[in-house]
This record gives C-alpha cells, structure tokens and sequence, in this order.
C-alpha cells in the first residue's frame, strides 16, 4: 500500500540498508578456506557515496576517527581512496578474518546511525583461488545479500566459478538469487 | 550527537509536490468518471469503446519500449561496447535497488537522455552521442540517475493509466467525426441531442485532461529531479548537467529538433522551447524551476 503510494506520488526512496546478512561470512569463510580452498585476503573495503552536506561531512569524521581508533585498539590498519565514479572506498587490513568483517560491519553501522545507510553501496571480500586467481564477495547493501565476482582480465568474469561457489555457499551465505543484479565490480582495489 | 541527515532531507518530504500531484491525479480522476457516467447515462456503446481503448493503451504499454527505441533509432549496448556508461548505471541501479536496465545509445548530436520501458524489469535507459560529449562523467552520471529514478517511480505505467481515458475520449472524438458524415440517418430521431452532449463532454475531457496530464508530467519530472540529486548526492551535478543541456539546446540546427520532437514526454529535457507562458502546455517544467527546486534541495542537504 505504501509502496503504491510511493508510486503515485513519484517518491523514489531506494531502500534502508540492510547490515545484518554481512555477518554470515564469519561462518561461511571456514567452508570456503577449509572445503574448497579459497583463502580469504587480509583486506576488505566498504563502498560508499559520498554527499554534498556537512552533515555527511561530520558522519566520515566520526569514520575517520572510528579507523584511527580499531587501528590503535585492534591494529586494524585502513586507507581510503575514491574512485573514477567518485564512489568513496574504504579499505582495511587485518590478519584476522574476524576483525575484517566486524570493522567493516562497524563502518557500515556508523554511516547508517548517521542517516546516510542510503549511500552505502558495497562491502567487498577478496578471496584467493587454489589456482591463485582473485575472487570476491560483494555484500550489496540495498539487497542484504551476497554476489560472487571473479574478474579475469579486461572486463571477462569466470560465470563458471561465480555459479559454482553461490552454488556452494547457498546455505551458509544469503545470495542474491537473481542473476542480473550480479554487479561486477572493476578495478577492485584488493 | 547524530547529525542525521534524515532529520534535515526527508526523502519523501516534498509535501507540496505530493499534494499537487494527488490534486491533480484526483481532478483526473473526477473527470474522468464524470465523463464516464455521461456516456453510460447518454446510452453511448461505452463498453466498445472502452474495450478498443484498453488495446491501444495496451499496446502502447508493451511496446512503448520498443517503439521508442526503434523512433529515435537507438541501438542497446553491451558492456564492452560502452564500459562507462554500464558501470555507472550498474551503481545507481544497485543503490535505487532496481534491476539494472539496459543502456541505449542515440546517434544524434542533441544532448538528451531519455527512459522508457513498461516495468522497472523492461527498462531502457538511453542517452544521446551528444550528451556523452557534452557533458563530464560526473554530469552524465547526474542524468542517468534522473532517468533510473523515471524507472524507479513507474512514470511510464503511471503516465499510461493517467491518460487512457483521454485516449478514450479521443476515440470518441473520432467516432463522432467520423459518426456524424456516415451515421446521420440513425441520429435523425431524438438522437441528435445525446449526440451534442458526448460529443461536447469527450471534446471538454480531452481539453482539461491534455492539461492535467501535462501537468502531472512536469510534476513528475520535479521527483525525478529529486530522486536523482539524492540518488547521486549531488543536487550540483544535475543542475550543471541541466544547464549544460539546455545552454547546448539553443544551438543546435532545427532539423534535429523536429526529428526527436514526437519523443518529448520521455527526455531529460524536451527538444521543442517554449515561452514560459506556454508552460502549461509542456511536457516539462522550466529550467528555471528545476533549477530553483534543485538550490531549494542543496540547501536543505548542506543544512542552511
């Protein structure tokens, strides 16, 4: 009803951001490590779009600040840069799997306590195959799901690959079932 | 201390264009059903006419796309062909969450861009050579979020049920032409008068609902506007990217324009200008007032 309401009156509000699927890779890295020998990277980045308002401003100070704490506290170390679709990348390292996934959750909390969960694009996990080529999760905010991207040169994916570990993780990941919202991501920089 | 932005930019606060819109849509609304009791009431073969009506407004639905594409003579492009352009929409697709809708490229100097497409699901989003070289990255960005947000509020299933009973009454205008050379003997007895009055009450719907639709149109462009700037979080890249546009639009050759001119309701910016007192007949609002709702929008966002 609401939704027909907002049809009518030309109200395009994307969805809430919706955080809480992301922590259902803490479980699902051990199937990917242990089962089928994909080890996860020790970086991780969380996408996002900045505005033009101080409001947004303050919120990436409070980030900024949120880093340079997890940095001091759990040596979770970060840089930030933006990319050619001035879509802002944080990303951080960390050993420890674990910690990777709660500071990016930490982030994602933050900018969405802040108002600005409409803006959250991405969380992006970097695996690495047996045969050592990259392969991602992306956690895309919008939907609360996970998409596989395995990028192999100039603009090429591995469809294979991709269906084959959704496939795999389909009960420990919730994955997006729909096949064209499977974004890729270029120029990952992980 | 949270500086929610929430609390300074509502997303679905415009109360004034909600209010206007639902106005409008329920003086549609009213005159249509008054229209259509007048041609149950004048023992007109309503259910006929409705029925023919239904198939071309039908029609029109399911191939609105197509039509328009084949129109203009834009061609779909893959990803490989335009990596740019799909990576853009991909984005702004993910964060309006809906399906990513193919991309179409118009070979024709004018700058434009334009949406078509029944559901979000059959989108097509497509933009002229112009606007690719007129405009910065940032800018055609701008544009490409003004028609995802097209897609995302249904304009075309919105602007086709806005307007079927004005296609009927258009029907009806025709019957009557036409009725009137050929179908004289039937009327002759007692007929004539419930003839005068359809055909003065289909010649009055269609005159206010040709306004209203228009309206409703340039309403919808506003939350397109809207929806876009906070799609992008930059109310500025839309409003130089409109500036660019228009400012480009007055130089170009009038061939053009005619060429594209059919397709208005669907651009970013229509090809024909107007004076602004010939507003009420267009498609789209002014410049100016997309300009000043676009400031209006930028100061909330920058909390002045």
């Amino acid at each position: 009803m609401k939704r027909l309401l907002d049809i009518l009156l030309g109200r395009s509000q994307p969805p809430p951001a919706r955080s809480e699927g992301l922590i259902a890779l803490s479980t699902a890295v051990v199937t990917m490590e242990v089962q089928l020998g994909f080890r996860p990277g020790q970086e991780a980045a969380l996408v996002f779009r900045p505005v033009e308002s101080p409001y947004f401003d303050r919120a990436s100070q409070e980030l900024d600040e949120l880093l340079a704490l997890s940095a001091r506290e759990a040596g979770t170390e970060y840089r930030t840069q933006v990319d050619r679709y001035r879509y802002r990348w944080v990303i951080l390292s960390d050993p420890d799997f674990e910690d990777l996934i709660t500071a990016v959750h930490m982030l994602a909390q933050t900018l969405l306590e802040q108002g600005f969960g409409e803006q959250l694009l991405a969380a992006v996990f970097r695996f690495t195959s047996p045969e050592g080529q990259p392969f991602y999760w992306i956690y895309q905010y919008k939907r609360g799901r996970f998409t596989p991207f395995a990028p192999r040169g100039d603009q090429q994916r591995d469809h294979a690959l991709e269906l084959r570990l959704a496939n795999a993780l389909q009960r420990e990941l919730p994955i997006e079932p729909e096949l064209e919202r499977w974004y890729p991501l270029w120029g990952i920089p992980l | 201390m949270a500086y929610s932005m929430r609390r300074v930019v509502k997303w679905s606060a415009d109360p004034g264009l909600a209010v206007r819109m639902l106005f409008v849509m329920g003086l549609l609304a009213l005159v249509y059903l008054a229209f259509m009791a007048v041609l149950i009431s004048s023992g007109f073969d309503t259910v006929t006419i409705l029925i023919i009506a239904a198939i071309m407004a039908g029609f029109q639905y399911f191939f609105s796309d197509k039509i328009a594409l084949l129109s203009v003579g834009a061609r779909v492009v893959d990803p490989r062909q335009a990596p740019d352009l799909h990576a853009m929409v991909e984005r702004l697709a993910a964060l309006a969450d809906v399906p990513k809708p193919k991309v179409a490229i118009v070979d024709t100097p004018v700058p434009n861009a334009f949406a078509t497409g029944r559901s979000p699901r059959a989108a097509v989003v497509a933009v002229t050579t112009g606007l690719l070289d007129t405009l910065e990255p940032r800018e055609v960005e701008a544009v490409l979020a003004h028609e995802i947000a097209h897609v995302r509020n249904r304009d075309v299933m919105v602007m086709t049920i806005a307007s079927f009973f004005a296609v009927v009454a258009q029907l009806v205008l025709r019957w009557a032409y036409w009725g009137s050379a050929w179908g004289s003997s039937r009327d002759r007895r007692g007929g004539g008068n419930a003839f005068v009055i359809i055909y003065l009450a289909s010649l009055l719907v269609w005159v206010i609902s040709f306004f209203l639709i228009r309206a409703l149109s340039r309403y919808r462009e506003f939350a397109a506007d809207r929806g876009a700037a906070l799609i992008t979080g930059a109310p500025s890249q839309l409003m130089s990217a409109l500036l660019k546009i228009s400012g480009v639009m007055q130089r170009i050759p009038d061939r053009d324009l005619r060429e594209v001119s059919e397709l208005n309701a669907f651009f970013i910016i229509p090809a024909i200008k107007g004076s602004s007192l010939m507003e009420l007949f267009s498609t789209h609002p002014s410049l100016e007032r997309r300009l000043e709702r676009l400031r209006e929008l930028a100061r909330e966002m920058e909390g002045l």
